[in-house]
Order: C-alpha cells, then sequence, then structure tokens
C-alpha cells in the first residue's frame, strides 16, 4: 500500500497546492458574508509534535454535497475530519461553517459541535445507555429537552435507521452494524448542518457495513451534506459529489468521482485507485 | 451430592439431554443450594442487625424509661451458658482422654457466656465503628471522585492530586491521625462548638477520627477510581463531546457512569478495610469497637475469647458491606460493562 515518493509527484502537488491557496485566500477576505460554500477550509495546518499532518489544506463544501475523501493511511483524512468537529486544534489556517469562523478564538467549539454531527470508525456509542438514551442524552442535556421530547425524537431517530424494535438495547447486545446506525442516528438527532463520517464501515464486516450504507445512501437522497473518509468505492462512485484525494497532509487532486476513478490527472492518485481496486477485488 | 454427579454424566452421553430447555436435575440442586445459601444469608444478617439495632435503640432510647435491665446491661442472663461450661468440663474431667470435644464445647459455652456479657459494650462500639466507616467513606469518596477526575483529565493540575494522593497514601494512618490530634489546635476548635460532646453528639475525638479516615480513605478511593476512570474507552469522551457535550459534562454523564460500575469491586475492598482500620480511632480514644474489645480483655484477660467474639463481629460488618455492595453492583449492571456475568456461566452447548 505505501506509494513510493516521487519526487515528481510530491513537487507538483505542492505547486498545485500553493495555485490553488493563491486563487482561495484573494476573493474570500473580501466577501466573507457570502454563504455560498457551507463548508470553507483555509490552508489549514496541524502537528502532532514533530510530524506535520495537515500541510496546507484548502477545500470548499456546498449545502447538498457529498465530498469524499479518499487517501493513504496516514494521510491526514481522520485529522481533517476532528479539525472540522474542532475535536482537535489546529495549528493555524481558519475553518468556517456558513458564516461562522469555527476557528475564532471567541467560537464555542460545544456550538459548533452541535451543528457537525460525526460518525466514528470505533463507532463509540456510549456503553452504559441504551440506543434510545444514547440518542436522547444530547438531546436533554445539550438541546435541554423534556424528557418526553427527547423520547419521541430518539424514536423517530431510530425508526429511520430501521431499529425502532433495538431501542431499549444496550450497545453491547447489538451487531456492528445496529451500533453504527444507532451513531449515525445519534449524530441525526442534534440536526446537523454537515455530518462528517470518518471510515463508518471500516470496523465491521462486509455484510454488516451494507446496512450503513444504505443508510447513508438515503441521507444524500435527503440532501444531507456530508464528508465522507471511507474506502468503500461503491459509495464514492455512487453518491460523491467530489472526490478529494489526500496524501501526506495535502489535496492531490480534487474532482467529480467520474474523472477521478477514470482519469486522474496526477500518477499518484492513479496508483492509489488502483491499488485499492486490488485490495478489494 | 450424587444427584448432581448422575446428572452431570447423563448430560455428557446424551448431548440432547443437556439442550432441553427445562432445568437438569443438577441445576435444580444447585438452584436449591442457592435458595438455602441466601436465606441462611438473610437470616444470618437479621440475627445480627436485628441484635446491633435493638441494642441501640434499647441504650439510648428505651432503657431511659426504666423499662428491661438498663442501659448496658445484656437483655439474656450468662447463668445458662456458665452452667453449661461447668457440666461440660466436668464431664470432659470424667471422660479422660475422650473428655477432650467436651472441653472445647465447654470453651465454647464459656465464650458464649462472656458473649452475652460483653454484647452490649461491643455493641456500643459497633455503633462508633460503623458510624465513623459510614461517613468517612462516602465523605472520602465526596473527595476522591473529582481528585481522580483532576488526575486523568487536570492538565498541568493533576500535579497537585499527584502530590495529594502520595502524600497521604505515602504516611502512616496512626501517624496522621496523632497528628490531628495532638499536632493541629483542632480539639480546640472543636471544643469551643457548644454541641461537640454534648448528649447524643459524640466528642471532638470522633470528629478527627473521621477527618483522619476521610483523608486518607480519599486518596486510596481515589486511585482506584482513576483506575477505573483510565478503563473507560478514549473514545466515550470524544463521543460525548461531539454531540455538543462540554468536558466537564462529557466526564458526568458519560465516563463517571461508567467508571463508578467498575470501581465498584475496588471500592468496596476499600470499604472493607475502612471497617477495620477504624479501630486505629482507638488510638485517639474513640470508644469503637476494637478499643471496648481490647478494653474488656485487658481487664478480664479472656484474650482469647474476647478477640474471637469481636472478630464475630467485624466480621458481621464485613459481610454485610459485601453483601450489600454485591447488590448494588448487581442493580447497576449493564450489558458488556465489567461485571462478572457470562463468565461463571457454563457453555450452553
Amino acid at each position: 500500500m505505501t506509494n513510493p515518493r516521487t519526487d515528481d509527484g510530491d513537487g507538483r502537488t505542492a505547486d498545485d497546492r500553493r495555485g490553488d491557496g493563491d486563487e482561495r485566500t484573494a476573493p474570500p477576505s473580501s466577501a466573507t458574508a457570502a454563504t455560498d460554500p457551507l463548508l470553507r477550509i483555509e490552508d489549514l495546518h496541524k502537528s502532532y509534535g514533530a510530524e506535520e499532518v495537515l500541510r496546507g489544506v484548502s477545500l470548499e463544501i456546498d449545502r447538498g454535497d457529498v465530498e469524499v475523501l479518499v487517501g493513504p493511511s496516514g494521510s491526514g483524512k481522520s485529522t481533517l475530519l476532528q479539525c472540522l468537529n474542532c475535536l482537535t486544534e489546529i495549528d493555524s489556517g481558519h475553518i468556517y461553517l456558513g458564516d461562522t469562523e469555527v476557528t475564532a478564538s471567541d467560537t464555542d467549539p460545544n456550538e459548533i459541535r452541535q451543528q457537525i454531527g460525526m460518525v466514528f470508525q470505533d463507532i463509540n456509542l456510549f456503553a452504559h445507555l441504551t440506543a434510545r438514551k444514547n440518542i436522547t442524552l444530547g438531546l436533554r442535556k445539550v438541546r435541554g429537552m423534556s424528557a418526553e421530547a427527547a423520547r419521541e425524537r430518539a424514536d423517530a431517530e431510530l425508526d429511520r435507521v430501521g431499529l425502532a424494535d433495538q431501542a431499549d438495547s444496550y450497545p453491547a447486545q447489538l451487531s456492528g452494524g445496529q451500533k453504527q446506525r444507532v451513531g449515525i442516528a445519534r449524530a441525526l438527532a442534534m440536526d446537523p448542518e454537515v455530518m462528517l463520517f470518518d471510515e463508518p464501515t471500516s470496523a465491521l464486516d462486509p455484510e454488516l457495513s451494507n446496512e450503513v450504507l444504505t443508510v447513508m445512501d438515503e441521507l444524500v437522497d435527503e440532501g444531507m451534506t456530508m464528508v465522507v473518509v471511507t474506502h468503500e468505492m461503491r459509495f464514492a462512485r455512487g453518491a460523491a459529489s467530489g472526490i478529494t484525494f489526500l496524501a501526506d497532509g495535502q489535496i492531490v487532486e480534487r474532482g467529480p468521482p467520474e474523472r477521478l476513478f477514470e482519469n486522474p490527472s496526477h500518477e499518484r492518485t492513479a496508483q492509489f485507485f488502483e491499488n485499492i481496486s486490488h485490495d478489494h477485488d | 451430592m450424587t444427584e448432581g454427579t448422575d446428572a452431570t454424566t447423563a448430560t455428557e452421553r446424551d448431548p440432547v439431554a443437556g439442550t432441553e430447555p427445562g432445568p437438569t436435575a443438577r441445576d435444580r440442586l444447585r438452584g436449591s443450594f442457592d435458595r438455602a445459601g441466601n436465606l441462611l444469608t438473610v437470616l444470618a444478617g437479621l440475627v445480627f442487625w436485628g441484635w446491633l439495632l435493638a441494642r441501640w435503640l434499647y441504650d439510648w432510647v428505651l432503657a431511659g424509661s426504666g423499662i428491661g435491665p438498663g442501659a448496658g446491661e445484656a437483655f439474656l442472663s450468662p447463668a445458662p451458658f456458665e452452667a453449661l461450661a461447668a457440666s461440660l468440663s466436668s464431664a470432659a474431667g470424667s471422660l479422660g482422654p475422650l473428655g477432650i470435644p467436651f472441653g472445647w464445647l465447654a470453651s465454647a459455652a464459656n465464650a458464649a457466656a462472656l458473649g452475652v456479657e460483653i454484647g452490649p459494650a461491643l455493641a456500643t462500639g459497633a455503633w462508633y465503628t460503623v458510624i465513623l466507616t459510614l461517613s468517612s467513606i462516602v465523605l472520602g469518596f465526596c473527595i476522591a471522585v473529582p481528585l481522580a477526575i483532576l488526575r486523568v483529565y487536570g492538565g498541568p493540575l493533576r500535579w497537585l492530586a499527584l502530590a495529594y494522593t502520595e502524600l497521604i497514601r505515602g504516611t502512616p494512618l496512626l501517624a496522621q491521625l496523632f497528628v490531628l490530634y495532638y499536632g493541629l489546635p483542632l480539639s480546640a476548635w472543636l471544643n469551643d462548638l457548644s454541641i461537640v460532646g454534648r448528649g447524643f453528639v459524640p466528642g471532638y475525638a470522633f470528629w478527627i477520627a473521621i477527618l483522619g479516615f476521610t483523608i486518607n480513605g480519599s486518596a486510596y478511593q481515589a486511585e482506584y477510581i482513576r483506575g477505573a476512570l483510565e478503563t473507560v474507552d478514549e473514545g466515550q469522551l470524544t463521543a460525548a463531546r461531539a454531540i455538543g457535550l462540554s468536558k466537564f459534562e462529557g466526564i458526568r454523564h458519560v465516563v463517571l457512569p461508567q467508571t463508578l460500575r467498575y470501581a465498584i469491586p475496588a471500592w468496596t475492598n476499600e470499604l472493607v478495610y475502612l471497617i477495620k482500620y477504624s479501630s486505629l480511632a482507638g488510638f485517639i480514644t474513640v470508644p469503637e469497637l476494637y478499643y471496648r474489645g481490647s478494653d474488656i480483655a485487658s481487664s478480664t484477660l479472656e484474650y482469647t475469647s474476647v478477640f474471637g467474639l469481636l472478630a464475630i463481629v467485624y466480621l458481621g460488618l464485613v459481610l454485610s458491606a459485601t453483601n450489600v455492595m454485591g447488590r448494588v453492583e448487581r442493580r447497576v449492571a449493564v450489558p458488556g460493562l465489567g461485571g462478572a456475568e457470562g463468565r461463571q456461566q457454563e457453555p450452553t452447548e
């Protein structure tokens, strides 16, 4: 899976990125009020110790878009999602959600997290709570809903992911796929503007992945704005409005799925897709 | 016993028998053992606590109105046990070597007679032990939880928690009690409070003992809770924050409820220790259980019997504590979170 680093490939990406950055940083400074892109990321940098995980990432995602992030492991995809949700502090750069600058010092990260739903690779259902209470916790404590209203909402969300009959089950009593569907329902219940998926199916058997992907497809049909890190190329092909290929903390290439799959302009991208198609066939 | 073994071999010979839905002979036998055990536990608990409560109620409320033998006096007379002991030991003397078991029985009867006599004093001591233990464990817990949270999530402040824990755990409890009792002017302050040592309110030594056990226990409890905190997956707090809960709310509503479930067995251990090390309060003159016992032993010189009886009372307190905590653990159990469920069941196939 490790792609040989070619000077050629790296050099090009760096140039492209700088070019992109210049184009983008010029207009927004004059027109911040333009809310066209729902999520705007500008020149994001993030290091863990000496290792720079994100090296200047800029990305715009419109309302209703489904952006699929792909790339070799360690390319910074998950870190990017965590930055979007303020779960990790960034080193430099800007993130905007609509009109709000997520990264501004006076922005309450808890407010932002309510508007951005997150689904985790390792699911992370609250282990001591039933499926229903996993959902009502946020509604009660964050939204301040009444017990009655929260319960109704939770049951509606469980119904939406096809788990109305499991409301009283504890996480340990659910299958991996069911757990992840509860995880999605928990995020959806907070009425997020954007849903982030961090490899939602990679901890699951293929069979169980499908039930999760079905729920995600339904969300796409409902017009939910989504940023999805996944290796499920079938989902990417069918649902993505754009695919972003990241490597070494930088965006190598971005475009509609057909173009990236059939006719990528970078060798590195082509190589990556070839590798994962081998893995999956 | 043979019934049980038969059932086992039958199941092994005929696999179908094992998968039948109805209970096997072995299950029924085990069920009846369990029920008998539970019944015995409940009965023993009722006798022990019934006696303690009756004693406390009598000594402080009823004895004052002139009913019964008077405060601190035994309900029963030790005379029958003494008579029994006398006849047993004379039997032992006349039977020669065969009489040795009778000698033992005579000692037991003597101990029973002594038990009747010193029971009231032990019951009063047990009151202090129970109150010392309960208040210290509860107050200690209230300090231990924030301390453990500070230790795990406190960032730079965690050194404060670490220093407190190591200082308290690293020095002898008795030394801590002496510092509080003799070294600090606490006793003078407490004596100035007009309620301390009047009526039902115990003297200042008692309050200093509670303070000492609270501080000491909080350090140990904090370590148990820290261990449990670290058992909870990091992703739980991340997920809590992802739905918009603050870090504190996430700890409060997601991490702690799991932590405390994990901590119950270790915490029970601390409770059991505290019941016994509350005896150190005797060194600062609190008339708790051990203090009473050793006082009686040194005046009657019946060391073996007195400490044997003392052990029985401590055992009653400890078993009650573990029994209650076992019930609490089962009551709050959640599938998949700690607990022994599933590990002690035999495979179904």
